[in-house]
């Protein structure tokens, strides 16, 4: 049985504090300039008194189908068996074609390292030691929920099947793996 | 191109490469050492956090010697093993070139910001020398200390006591003084309130999910969310914690006590409040009842633009929830000089549905000593008070001992901002001498000016900070402090319903040549020749103290972090007094309803909660009943100038943390769309804003989150001294449009103005 790893993100409980943006470049040592995960507050939308903001999580969406992988001519950007969008660092020659082909915009070559990098639910340094990503281990609202959907039991599997969720961008069939609770007063 | 969001969060690369440069320009800044590998005291290290107020538990671990990640620490259930944004930077700090680690002496003129390194003795030496000299000529009360409130304040204060100088000042009086000096004449002491379990949450502009204070915060969500509570809010912004309301309203500024007022007279008038409650634990109702028959929902709506049927509406739905619903008494800042009658009407609210002491009401807290008493057995140690015996009284009066009417706020923190009277104009005394620790009135005091005008004038300023703030850039001496990372600090209480305690504990060695304020003030100590009052060598004999040397207790706060006792009890709630009585065989007798409410009482002149204060009358004649009176906050042709907090900044000292200034280091001004188009400003647009003493240039952010007669900005930004390189120059300085204001009884700093906006 292989693992299915996913995200939810409950636009209702987030509250667009940046925890998850600071604790992921902490833990993963991003530098600056650059992010791998932020929530973007956008809005307020609607007219007065009904307004709502919106709570964007950006960050890689782990697509099923994923434009990137297709896209790299080396082999560097692959799906692992985990169902995570992974990068061979040694593999990659910095041709950017994956950080053009993002339709999430979510790519970007680290100034660092130069090799393109992106969220990748923090599977080399807390998954690695089974502990759960970043993000989530500060959400102080408890807003995100990881794990194996492939796992009947586990509170993201549970989750998905109580919980309308949508993901971003549907249309372009990268069947993303990040889903999102929308808000109760902004909706889909 | 880019488009200003409502917070331009995304940066572009290269966003703040320009600052390393700059930093090596900084004596005795980090960026002038040699950069080490940082060693870790061990694995992951529980301690607490100093980003912000309400110091999390926090746990911290080093990774690959050169990287702190810091997450909430889970021993702590309230707090959920999580962190906020600030919490999670906290190395950021450590590491920052700009930050200071050597003493710095100024050698230009006071804030021309020409510094030279000098070693911790001349430091210190120049420091005794200059209080000594003030003490002879002036007497000791000439100096003042100030702190931020926390683990420095005792220490500066000891020092401020064993010099001689009555004049110790917390940052009180510019943020939560209000509803601390406002429950202090209600119920006699600081009351919390219990949202976690709340079903019904009044809240007038306690922004919760931007001002985070965790478990606070955590708690409302999970009411909000896990428990179908409902929230309301009232507050002139969109906020985030209006977004997230089922009902918002948006408030006009200042007027949150009409507001209060009228759901009180409703709750009177339709027979909703608790008249058994009342009977027996409240004083003084008559006298408030016939005050509130006048405020009608109709006359609240006329001050306040809350529709009249809306507030008859939320105070039946209130107390069809009571005692599990509360009003949120709220936390910073003084809208308007009724202050104290603003945060006295919402307690008000919660008195008459009776929910003192009940789950989802407010609750008075239950330290370890009494809790023991309650449960007849020793469930949680009680700590050891390290003192000093026979520390002299100071002789003189504090200078904010001018007026009575403001007698609870000596001893809470003093009123602040009366520094800047006994300076300039010598009321009630000349002072000559400031040391501060921690704290930045240049940002958060009102009429940034007169804080300059202030420090220009003093003998001699001394100021411990981490970065050379706005205040320090004026300061004769600079002493560095460890960042908390770095310190070993007293056990703290953190009791809620039931004891707790946690410490601080340092998780890297120091870097550079920093030291903890609790060591800087002690070697300041013997260096003015007040040794007698130093009985004790360092943190660890204080700690032992603490824990009447049961070393074994201290290892395990140490290792645990954060170790709670007992179970939570309310007095009042008999679901939980079932189960106190359960655990303890030889608990406190029951009363015959079940609960502990025969032993609720309060430290007030009467013994009750008085709703109605024979004490403050006397203090303050005409402020005894609560009341409303009209203030006036601006001229008709101006906007109400509010602030307010946003969730990766902590007031006036984050801003220049490199990974806090990279997410937000600007503060727009939101403007109403119609306000805008009056003025031909549109979204982005440079704007200038003109109060009665000041003028500050920004940028505009044109969004339908804020009343049209209102414009806002979150504060701390904007500061005027060129060594905080990453905060300088950049967006409004709140400060330095509000004029200085005092509000009566509660001694508060006014943060609400007129302005004009222009276009620039």
């Amino acid at each position: 049985m292989t693992k299915r790893y996913v995200m939810v993100h409950d636009e209702n409980k987030c509250i667009g504090c940046q925890a998850c943006n600071v604790a992921c470049r902490s833990e993963n040592g991003v530098p600056e300039g650059v992010t791998r995960l932020q929530v973007r507050v956008e809005g307020p939308f609607g007219e007065m008194p009904h307004l709502h903001f919106k709570y964007h999580r950006v960050s890689c969406q782990q697509c099923e189908d994923a434009p990137c992988v297709k896209v790299c001519p080396t082999g560097a950007a692959y799906v692992g068996e985990d169902g995570i969008v992974s990068i061979h660092g040694d593999k990659c020659v910095g041709c950017m074609y994956c950080v053009a082909a993002c339709p999430y915009k979510v790519r970007f070559m680290n100034p660092e390292t130069k090799v393109a990098d992106k969220c990748n639910f923090c599977k080399d340094t807390r998954l690695a030691r089974g502990e759960e990503p970043a993000c989530v281990t500060v959400c102080p609202t408890d807003a995100l929920v990881f794990g194996d959907a492939n796992d009947p039991q586990s509170d993201v599997a549970k989750l998905l099947n109580t919980k309308i969720t949508y993901q971003d961008k549907t249309h372009l069939g990268t069947k993303p793996r990040v889903y999102r609770v929308p808000t109760k007063r902004g909706g889909i | 191109m880019i488009e200003l969001n409502r917070r331009t969060f995304l940066k572009g690369a290269g966003a703040s490469g320009a600052t390393c440069a700059l930093a090596s320009l900084l004596p005795g800044s980090l960026a002038a050492l040699e950069s080490k590998q940082l060693k870790g005291m061990g694995k992951d290290i529980a301690s607490i956090c100093e980003m912000c107020s309400t110091r999390c538990p926090i746990s911290a671990r080093v990774i690959e010697g050169k990287n702190v990640f810091i997450s909430g620490n889970k021993a702590a259930k309230s707090f959920g093993g999580k962190v906020c944004a600030r919490g999670g930077a906290g190395h950021s700090l450590l590491y920052d070139p700009q930050r200071i680690v050597k003493p710095l002496k100024r050698v230009g003129e006071r804030g021309e910001g020409k510094w030279a390194e000098i070693s911790w003795d001349e430091a210190y030496q120049l420091i005794a020398d200059n209080l000594n000299k003030i003490k002879q000529a002036h007497g000791p009360e000439a100096v003042a200390f100030s702190s931020k409130s926390g683990s420095q304040e005792k220490h500066l204060f000891h020092l401020a006591t064993a010099f001689g100088s009555p004049n110790t000042f917390t940052h009180a009086s510019t943020c939560p003084g209000g509803y601390e000096i406002a429950a202090k004449a209600m119920f006699g002491t600081k009351v919390k309130r219990d949202l976690s379990n709340s079903k019904y949450i009044i809240n007038f502009g306690h922004n919760l999910y931007e001002g985070i204070n965790m478990s606070e915060t955590r708690g409302m969500m999970a009411a909000q969310m896990d428990k179908g509570a409902k929230l309301v809010v009232f507050e002139p912004r969109f906020s985030i914690v209006a977004d997230k309301a089922d009902e918002w309203y948006a408030i006009r500024p200042g007027t949150d006590v009409a507001v209060a007022l009228a759901l009180c007279h409703v709750l009177i008038e339709d027979n909703l409040y608790d008249k058994a409650f009342i009977e027996r634990y409240v004083e003084g109702f008559d006298a408030f009842a016939a005050e509130v028959k006048a405020y009608t929902p109709e006359w609240a709506e006329t001050v306040s633009d809350v529709p009249a049927k809306d507030i008859r509406r939320i105070a039946h739905e209130f107390a069809a929830k009571a005692p599990h619903a509360v009003v949120d008494f709220g936390h910073r800042a003084t809208f308007t000089t009724e202050e104290f009658e603003m945060r006295r009407a919402l307690y008000a609210a919660n008195i008459l549905i009776g929910n003192i002491e009940r789950k989802g009401g407010i609750y008075l807290g239950q330290k370890p000593g009494d809790y023991n008493k309650l449960a007849g057995e020793s469930v949680a140690p009680v700590l050891g008070k390290p003192g000093v015996k026979d520390m002299p009284k100071p002789a003189a009066k504090r200078i904010d001992q001018v007026e009575e009417q403001y007698a609870m706020m000596w001893s809470s923190g003093g009123i602040y901002q009366t520094i800047l009277d006994a300076t300039l104009s010598a009321v009630p005394y000349q002072l000559h001498g400031w040391v501060m620790s921690r704290t930045n009135p240049m940002q958060t005091m009102t009429d940034r000016a007169r804080v300059v005008e202030a420090l220009k004038k003093l003998d001699f300023v001394a100021v411990c900070d981490v970065y050379i703030s706005e205040t320090a850039a004026y300061a004769d001496v600079i002493l560095p402090e460890s960042t908390y990372l770095e310190r070993d600090e007293e056990i703290a209480d953190k009791s809620g319903k039931n004891p707790a305690y946690y410490v601080r504990q340092r998780v890297v060695e120091t870097l550079g040549d920093t030291k903890p304020s609790w060591q800087i003030f002690k070697d300041i100590g013997h260096k003015l020749g007040l040794s007698e009052f130093y009985p004790w060598d360092n943190m660890e004999t204080l700690q032992l103290l603490q824990v009447n040397r049961d070393t074994d207790l201290l290892r395990r706060i140490k290792d645990e972090g954060f170790v709670s006792f007992g179970k939570p009890i309310m007095l009042r709630e008999p679901k939980m007094v079932a189960e106190f009585t359960k655990a303890y065989a030889n608990a406190k007798p029951v009363d015959e309803d079940g609960t502990y409410g025969s032993l609720l009482s309060f430290k007030t002149p009467s013994g009750k909660i008085e709703l109605t204060s024979a004490k403050v009358e006397a203090m303050a004649p005409g402020r005894g009943v609560i009341k409303f009176r009209e203030v006036h906050l601006k001229k008709a042709d101006e906007l109400y100038f509010i602030q307010g907090k946003v969730a990766v900044h902590t007031n006036g000292a984050t801003h220049n943390i490199p990974m806090l200034a990279n997410l937000m280091s600007d503060n727009a001004i939101w403007v109403h769309p119609v306000t805008a188009g009056k003025l031909g400003i549109s979204n982005g647009d440079p704007i200038r804003l003109t109060s009665s003493v000041g003028s500050e240039e920004g940028h505009a952010l044109v969004t339908p989150g804020i009343r049209p007669d209102t414009v806002f900005a979150y504060m701390g930004f904007g500061s005027k001294n060129k060594e905080l390189v990453r905060a300088t120059g950049k967006g409004i300085h709140c400060g330095n449009l509000l004029p200085h204001q005092t509000a009566p009884v509660c001694g508060m700093n006014i943060h609400t103005t007129g302005v004009t906006l222009a276009k620039r």
